[in-house]
């Protein structure tokens, strides 16, 4: 440690230099690998509380990348830049959607175009998505919700837990 | 001062010279993987560097495609050689105006990226179709070989990587893009 204390002792440019690197390598994890945030708002009840829940994301599916159909991902709100979103995706491309919501006066379906999908809350009335402005361009995407919890206890194993595909057809054997 | 006779040999002096990272390089943890090791270390520490700046700062693009014709790759039907442009990417999907080229994700097609200039920002209304909605923009390309907005409408501006400000190749057409003179040639009412 010593040795390390008199590297950067009296060489400012030194900790310049390597708290770029360090902020550069954080940034590098947070995009490309995984990333954190917290979940507000009750679009999403009852997968992720109102208020509180720790949402975990796997940033390797940007863009969409290997989506499919019942996961949660965070995107970036079309209507409202420098927001982002946790929403389910219910249509890839080609994929045929209900435009409103089931029960509703109208019960007109699209076909998704090219490039986008269709995601909708879990908490139908309160929530707004894909069937306010229409299909999201997979480009928005920002990442793949894998894990969600709280942190309450000692144990850090107990803090999270996975965040399912909610519309993965059941194996039967 | 080295002898001459090892200076002539290129002999290492002994005891060796202090490096620039004589310090670092010195400690029994980082020797044990060796000179080459740690050039290794140092080439990777400055990777991230590199990722942050081409994902948030700027990046020298190429252009493949003849949508934006004649303003870039104006001789495409005579060379093979294609234009390379300056991206500026900081507040990139902030502060648009009409006119600017802007380089953003394909709304068909998630993996691929193209180019083109916004005509129309939000509010306003494009050839009686309905207006911009909220935080989208309407773009078109210069040529005619081009699919832009008015195939797939308006798009996002979450969508948008970076603005086009200087052409890097070829080095006759060097310099800042003005797209203010395009801001003027489009026919809007106030």
């Amino acid at each position: 440690m010593a040795r390390v204390g008199s590297y950067f002792l009296g060489h400012p440019w030194r900790i310049i230099v390597h708290s770029v690197q360090t902020c550069a390598l954080a940034h590098y994890v947070f995009n490309h690998q995984y990333s954190f945030g917290w979940g507000y708002g009750p679009s999403m009840l009852p997968t992720f509380l109102v208020d509180g829940d720790i949402i975990i994301f796997d940033k390797h599916h940007r863009r969409g990348r290997d989506v499919r159909v019942g996961d949660c991902v965070s995107y970036h709100i079309p209507v409202t830049p420098d927001e982002d979103g946790v929403k389910r995706v219910i249509g890839m491309p080609g994929d045929y959607v209900l435009m409103n919501s089931p029960g509703a006066t109208s019960d007109r379906m699209i076909q998704v175009p090219k490039g986008h999908c269709y995601i909708v809350g879990d908490n139908m009335p309160w929530s707004r998505d894909s069937r306010d402005y229409g299909p999201l361009p997979l480009a928005l995407i920002k990442g793949k919700a894998i894990a969600k919890g709280q942190i309450v206890g000692c144990n850090p194993w107990k803090w999270f837990e996975p965040v399912p595909n909610g519309l993965a057809i059941e194996e039967s054997s | 001062m080295r002898p001459t006779w090892a200076r002539l040999l290129n002999k290492p002096s002994f005891p060796p010279p202090k490096t620039k990272w004589f310090h670092l390089r010195s400690s029994p943890r980082v020797r044990q993987f060796g000179d080459f090791g740690w050039y290794l270390f140092v080439i990777a520490s400055w990777l991230p560097v590199v990722v942050m700046a081409n994902d948030h700062f700027f990046e020298l693009t190429r252009i493949n495609g003849p949508s934006m014709y004649p303003f870039l790759n104006p001789d495409k039907d005579r060379s093979l050689t294609r234009d390379w442009v300056w991206t500026w990417k900081y507040n990139a999907q902030t502060k648009l105006a009409r006119g600017m080229v802007v380089i953003f994700w394909s709304p068909f097609n998630p993996e691929t990226r193209v180019i083109k200039r916004v005509v129309g920002l939000e509010g306003d209304i494009i050839r009686t179709k309905p207006p911009v909605p909220p935080g989208h923009v309407w773009v078109e390309g210069d040529g005619d070989v081009t699919q832009d907005s008015n195939t797939y409408g308006p798009i996002a501006t979450g969508l948008i990587i970076g603005k086009v400000t200087h052409i890097v190749w070829p080095l006759h057409r060097v310099g800042r893009v003005n797209w203010e003179e395009y801001a003027e040639k489009i026919r809007h009412s106030p």
